[in-house]
């Protein structure tokens, strides 16, 4: 497994791990029931300490998204869809006050809504 | 694995460190990072026992490694007879660690210290520290003169102890460095520690507030018409202009700045 981490960001790194794997499992890649990596593997693959994986983990089991399965590992648990989506309606919702600031119209805003969902608000 | 509470030690009239306290747990990497003179070094030499603290508590639970400021090493020595002298005076000194270390970082052990570049002395004496089978590894500017590749390859290497359960506390000049590879951290100014806590937690803290009126925090820069401050997000004005801090921002502000925090 495996994205891109950005150190440099203000974004906490276990943040940006949390984000992955919820990324992951939104596109289908990881599906319910599946095991995700150990903590130490995923380290090892991402670049990060242990520390900061397992406290992506225990946050993720916090939330809902993974489930401990004892002495096995985690799995990903039957999440609902809009707890998985919210960070990203979060940072949509800091673009679209940075439209708004700049003077871009609502019109225009859905407008390009529609261009990018491809027709009549369908999703 | 080591607890700091209160360290005091000063040269004569000159306070060196003022008060410091942390602690580093199992399978951490824990930064200490700050300008120069700021008392880093003599940190330090006072974990390991090198200095006599003045007042203080300190309490290491394990065996421990050290690579000094200074990578001296005797000149007059070939590689490979350092290696075996390491092997003699080591406490638990893993030979075949040491050779492999050296022939990734491509250091002929039939070379004499004398002939070495500074960035390949560094990665000698640290390749030697590293094979000490320790539970912690105190590295004073471990990084110090190497090239980007290598750079990486020891902070790699240093990432796999801890997923042995080993811990490093370790100094540096280099934000961005630290940013890859520690778990926690401590700025020092002055001899007192001015901030710490995990790298993540404290970057999450602050944030940039581009104001036109003075305000409660510290002050990065000043343009023609704004003051730029860090301020924690729970003192966050109503109605400023917020922006996301990077670490060598929390870091510039907070060291240049006048004021303490505890």
């Amino acid at each position: 497994m495996w994205f891109r981490i950005d150190f440099h960001s203000s974004k906490p790194i276990y943040e940006q791990i949390k984000e992955g794997i919820k990324l992951l499992v939104l596109s289908g890649k990881l599906r319910e029931g599946e095991f995700l990596p150990s903590i130490r593997s995923l380290a090892e693959d991402l670049g990060v300490n242990l520390n900061t994986v397992a406290r992506a983990y225990r946050e993720l089991v916090m939330e809902g998204v993974l489930e401990v399965r004892r002495g096995e590992g985690y799995v990903v648990a039957n999440t609902k869809r809009e707890v998985l989506q919210s960070f990203l309606e979060d940072a949509l919702r800091n673009v679209l006050k940075d439209c708004k600031t700049a003077g871009i119209s609502e019109e225009r805003v859905i407008e390009i809504v529609r261009e990018v969902y491809g027709g009549e608000g369908g999703c | 694995m080591l607890t700091v509470r209160g360290l005091k030690k000063s040269y004569g009239s000159k306070v060196a460190v003022d008060g410091v306290s942390f602690e580093i747990g199992k399978s951490e990497v824990f930064a200490i990072l700050g300008p120069n003179g700021a008392g880093k070094t003599t940190t330090l030499k006072c974990v390991l026992g090198l200095r006599r603290p003045d007042s203080g508590e300190i309490k290491l639970a394990g065996s421990f490694s050290y690579l000094p400021e200074e990578k001296n090493l005797y000149p007059y020595l070939r590689v490979k007879d350092t290696v075996d002298l390491f092997e003699r005076i080591g406490k638990n000194f893993k030979r075949e660690k040491a050779i492999s270390s050296l022939e990734k970082y491509g250091i002929d052990p039939k070379l004499k210290v004398s002939e070495l570049s500074h960035g390949m002395k560094t990665l000698t004496y640290l390749s030697l520290v590293l094979a000490e089978d320790v539970d912690l590894y105190v590295l004073d500017e471990p990084t110090w003169g190497l090239d980007p590749l290598a750079r990486s390859d020891v902070l790699n290497a240093l990432r796999s102890l801890t997923y042995e359960g080993k811990s490093v506390l370790y100094t540096s000049h280099i934000l961005s460095e630290v940013e890859k590879v520690a778990d926690r951290i401590l700025i020092m100014k002055a001899g007192k520690a001015i901030i710490q806590g995990y790298l993540d937690d404290v970057k999450a803290s602050y944030k940039l507030v581009v104001s036109e009126r003075e305000l409660d925090g510290y002050l990065l820069k000043r343009t023609k018409k704004e003051l730029i401050y860090l301020v924690r997000v729970d003192r966050i004005p109503e109605g400023v202009e917020v922006r996301d801090a990077s670490f060598e921002e929390i870091f510039e502000a907070i060291v240049r700045g006048e004021r303490d925090v505890a």
